[in-house]
């Protein structure tokens, strides 16, 4: 990792002429994507925006305040539901019902992260596991709520300019949603609050002898987890257009799981690196018909044994290495 | 010295723009270079002069992956096949099979991926009612053919249904069917329902329920559901006795219904059972042993081992092509009637080929006997091509034919 | 009545084998603190090995079992050498992930080598021929693996308790620094940890084909529900993991029975839940002893 030696260097996201060439050419490259990539690539591309919101969520919880979630696909089928049904029950437009999804599932969020306070580990994994099948067995199952296994249509948000495609101007919403929620996610390990989930993250018990309030920060962090997997559903709800439950199962968590343990467990360019690779691969090996579990696999293995700490952790040594070249 | 510093990183940034700008600019004209290059080729998606394209997504990996294998195979070995005694008119299919694990944003990748890279002529297939629905408005949007198992009951509500040709019997007309069959002539008198908790399950739920109203002293007096991954369905079969229920009708893939007949069986239980036409897979005799005998199911083409020669011969065919296909006959020959009425409108247009002149042969298909499908009807208001089952009673590793073909409105 | 005591077997019978995945999983749990999410599909992979030795190459029964546990042994060995020693330095989640990878990767394999068709798995024992005791039926196949279930978990407990090589693997759980300074060979003890996992994993497959019939995804549910016996029992007790595999089995049974079988798992959970509520380290697991 690099080393940030005073408080100054820790102002800014962005530090030096070079980082922000490559900020802005990142972002660039992210506002041309549809125009230059071929088209069936845009699709991807919104799954992995709303995947990033997902696992950069995500990352709040295990990687800052070390608790794992194994039923996050829990609280992102809560923000599908709860956008879609408030857009097509109450017509409420969709500016107003994604917020409102992200709300619903920090709430759920707060409650679930309750038993979080007395368990950890495989204890904390049974729990937030369990929580992820409620939610599918409900969705599942009340049928006049959820549509049940028939699944509910989810009415088409219109926006932006006409001259773009649904699937582009959808893309332009989640990217820039992506976006938006990485840069405060970026910011908000800075803050006093990040510095908490850290402190609770490395040892709780030194975390509330130091002052930190256990209960508050450890709820506060599956709430705000459980926001960005709310936002995130929302955008999903769109992105398919069709909501059903079999879309998140536990297989869906075990998925973000893997994505910001690959990418690099507690940091948020990890999260966002993790989250495009485990989006990206399966469609490209989509043509390998029945290798594609094999190969998916052996590349997740080779990942984690090659780069220990994660895809970032490579990319890090990487420029260290170039940052001494040629000595 | 902060202002300092960051007027140089604009100046800096600007002139990275200017190079980025330049660069996207050179992608543009590339891009419009190749694409429309691609495209000029075929005078329609997917047809060139030597070639068909048909696209596929079925889950060839995950729980589903037996139904996917079988369908996905079968269809890639009858295409073959065909290829092989001269494809149509001089062209040849090529087939383009992609994996989505049962997952629906998966199959929504696909989709796109077929139509937008593969380039292909027609999507058949599409296994699970949430992977049709995520990639149902797209393939609708992009005007491809879409021929599809996925059962006529959930179309209800879609406009645009030219290029949508449906080619299975719907569950929900099968559920009634059966069970108006064994009030009649079985005697049923309490009817009790073992179903997967999807909408496979509940729309063979929802049509017993139907046949139950239609006929007359029968009555609804149980249901059990399981979901898909249950390995354990012995509290089912015990709450199923509890109920009283004299029939049994199983509306589960494979595993669960041989469990759940075994169960049964264990428990010294012998009601009536009837069972829906996925059922009708001759593995059934090896899972479900000796109880397995005297139940009644539907069936929409005659059944492997039934004694039709076509059928015979067809598999004898796939297997040749893929010997893996010995594992699941009955979902290979599935896959097959899912593609043959496509096959067979590509034959009636000849050499030109558009979409347009398929639909219509498609629409031309009258009471059309393929190799497997049976009395495929389509029509300019009817894309529901299989309105027509019957009844088989298992008997010595057999299934026998016991009534003639029973007809049902279609609903489009 | 007679129907509740006909779920309470059933709820055992499945309760046994969720024992048994519950303890090959608190098995690697104590040693190196792992959660195996492969641990299902070593099992499935035990049962193919079994299937195929048995049924393609036509073993008598009792050498086809030997040759399969050996193998999935031998098979968890290898991939603590392989994979997992090479990962030293990841974290744990780390870990976790390799098995995830590990279990992507076997359920692919059992697909594309043993085909994806349901098979049935010859056993000795008679799935139709039953026991009745006032009503309540058993059939042999059940009790033969019920008891076979039990017999193993004794075995087990006695080679962990009893024995000098038990002796060193939970030497090596509680204070690795230390086992090692004594002179205990660690990384032997965590491929045998390994091994003996995987031929665990093997036995809860056989016992389990014969009755959930065989596919490459039949572990599912059996691996979910052992996970969460394990941790319902405590992830370092043996007896827990029965203890929880019971517990787990009869509930879901009477749960849909009683209540709803729809609502089965939730309920079953959600009672999980509430015990650790309670008792935060599981039924029979020991407290947790942190420093700061």
């Amino acid at each position: 990792m690099e080393l940030r030696q005073r408080y100054e260097e820790d102002l800014f996201l962005v530090r030096g002429a070079a980082a922000w060439l490559a900020t802005a050419a990142l972002l660039a490259a992210l506002a041309f994507f549809p125009f230059y990539t071929p088209r069936y690539l845009l699709f991807p591309g919104i799954l992995v925006a709303i995947n990033v919101v997902v696992a950069v969520g995500l990352n709040v919880l295990t990687g800052l305040t070390g608790q794992i979630s194994l039923g996050h696909a829990g609280f992102v089928a809560i923000g599908a539901y709860t956008a879609t049904l408030l857009a097509a029950r109450l017509g409420v437009p969709w500016w107003l019902a994604w917020p409102a999804a992200g709300l619903t599932a920090a709430a759920f969020g707060f409650l679930v992260g309750l038993p979080a306070l007395r368990l950890t580990g495989p204890y904390l994994t049974i729990a937030t596991l369990g929580f992820g099948i409620a939610v599918h067995q409900v969705l599942t199952n009340w049928e006049a709520l959820s549509g049940g296994r028939m699944g509910l249509a989810v009415p088409r948000v219109t926006f932006g300019p006409a001259a773009l495609t649904s699937d582009q101007r959808l893309y332009y919403l989640a990217m820039a949603t992506a976006v938006l929620l990485t840069w405060a996610a970026a910011n908000l390990g800075r803050s006093h609050v990040g510095r908490a989930f850290v402190a609770v993250r490395d040892s709780d018990i030194a975390a509330e002898v130091m002052g930190v309030n256990l209960t508050w920060y450890k709820t506060l962090a599956f709430a705000v987890s459980a926001f960005y997997a709310g936002i995130g559903g929302a955008l999903f709800a769109q992105a398919l257009r069709h909501l059903e439950p079999q879309s998140f199962d536990l297989l869906q968590s075990i998925y973000y799981f893997s994505m910001i343990v690959l990418g690099g467990l507690g940091t948020v360019p990890g999260a966002v690196l993790g989250a495009g690779v485990l989006t990206v691969l399966p469609g490209f090996l989509s043509g390998f018909r029945e290798w594609l579990p094999v190969i998916f696999g052996v590349a997740i293995i080779l990942m984690m044994v090659l780069e220990p700490r994660g895809l970032y952790g490579r990319w890090l040594r990487v420029r260290r290495y170039f940052k001494t070249w040629p000595l | 010295m902060d202002a300092e510093k960051s007027g140089a990183i604009a100046d800096k940034g600007g002139e990275a723009t200017m190079r980025y700008a330049r660069v996207f600019g050179l992608v543009l004209i590339l891009a419009a270079l190749l694409f429309p290059a691609t495209a000029g080729v075929a005078q329609e998606r997917g047809i060139t002069p030597t070639e068909i394209i048909i696209g596929s997504t079925v889950p060839l990996s995950g729980p589903a992956a037996y139904w996917g294998l079988g369908v996905g195979r079968g269809i890639d070995a009858y295409l073959k096949s065909i290829n092989d005694a001269g494809g149509i008119h001089g062209r040849k299919f090529r087939t383009v099979l992609l994996d989505d694990s049962y997952l629906p944003p998966r199959a929504a990748v696909n989709v796109r991926e077929l139509v937008e890279r593969h380039n292909v002529f027609a999507i058949v297939g599409m296994i699970g009612t949430a992977n049709a629905f995520a990639a149902r408005d797209y393939i609708i949007e992009s005007k491809t053919l879409w021929i599809t198992p996925t059962t006529n009951d959930i179309w209800a509500g879609l406009r645009e249904k030219k290029y949508l040709f449906v080619t299975y019997p719907s569950y929900l007309n099968e559920g009634r069917i059966l069970t108006q069959y064994a009030a009649e002539k079985l005697g049923t008198k309490k009817m009790a329902v073992f179903y997967q908790n999807d909408e496979y399950g509940l729309g063979l739920l929802r049509g017993v329920k139907y046949g139950v109203g239609a006929a007359k002293g029968v009555k609804l007096v149980g249901q059990a559901s399981y979901e898909v991954t249950d390995a354990d369905v012995s509290a089912q079969a015990v709450k199923l006795r509890q109920s009283g229920a004299d029939t049994v009708f199983i509306a589960a893939t494979p595993t669960q219904g041989a469990l759940i007949v075994r169960e049964m069986a264990k428990l010294g239980w012998r009601p009536q059972l009837l069972a829906t036409f996925t059922l009708g897979d001759p593995i059934m005799f090896r899972l479900a042993g000796e109880a397995w005998n005297d139940i009644y199911l539907t069936a929409y083409f005659p059944l492997p081992g039934s004694g039709d020669n076509k059928i015979e011969e067809t598999l004898g065919t796939l297997f040749r092509y893929d010997a893996a296909l010995r594992g699941s006959p009955y979902n290979a020959l599935a896959g097959v009637s899912f593609i043959e009425p496509l096959v067979e409108a590509l034959r009636r247009v000849g050499p030109d080929v558009t979409k347009d002149k398929v639909v219509a042969a498609m629409e031309s298909l009258r009471n059309w006997d393929g190799a497997v499908a049976r009395g495929v009807t389509f029509g300019k208001d009817r894309h529901q091509g299989l309105n027509r089952i019957y009844i088989v009673k298992a008997s010595n590793g057999q299934y026998v034919k016991i009534t003639d073909w029973i007809s049902y409105q279609t609903s489009f | 009545m007679v129907d509740l005591a006909q779920f309470l077997v059933g709820g055992l019978a499945a309760g046994t084998l969720y024992g048994l995945v519950a303890l090959g999983i608190v098995l690697l749990y104590r040693s190196s603190r792992v959660l195996n999410f492969a641990h299902g599909d070593v099992a499935t992979l035990g049962a193919f090995l079994a299937f195929t030795l048995l049924v393609g190459l036509n073993w008598p029964f009792a050498p086809s079992v030997v040759a399969s546990l050996i193998g999935t042994a031998a098979a968890g060995a290898l991939f603590y050498f392989v994979v997992l020693r090479p990962v030293k330095e990841a974290t744990l989640l780390g870990r976790i992930v390799v098995t995830l990878g590990l279990a992507l990767t076997l359920s692919g394999a059992n697909t594309l080598a043993f085909g994806a068709d349901t098979k049935v798995f010859p056993f000795p024992l008679s799935d139709i021929r039953v026991y009745r005791l006032s009503g309540v039926v058993i059939s042999q196949l059940s009790l033969g693996l019920s008891a076979a279930g039990v017999i193993l978990m004794a075995l087990l407990y006695l080679l962990v308790q009893r024995t000098r090589i038990g002796l060193a693997m939970r030497a090596v759980s509680q204070d690795l620094v230390a086992a090692q300074a004594l002179g205990i060979p660690s990384r032997r003890i965590f491929a045998l940890t390994w091994a003996l996992a995987g031929a665990l994993a093997a036995a809860a497959g056989i016992l389990a084909a014969p009755v959930t019939l065989l596919t490459p995804f039949m572990m599912l549910d059996p691996f979910l529900k052992g996970f969460a016996a394990a941790v319902l029992g405590g992830m370092d007790s043996m007896p827990g993991a029965v203890l929880g595999g019971w517990l787990l089995g009869v509930m879901e049974s009477l749960f849909a029975g009683y209540i709803s079988v729809k609502f089965k798992t939730t309920l079953a959970f959600l009672i999980i839940i509430l015990t650790l509520m309670v008792r935060p380290e599981g039924l029979l697991g020991r407290e947790f002893h942190r420093r700061v």
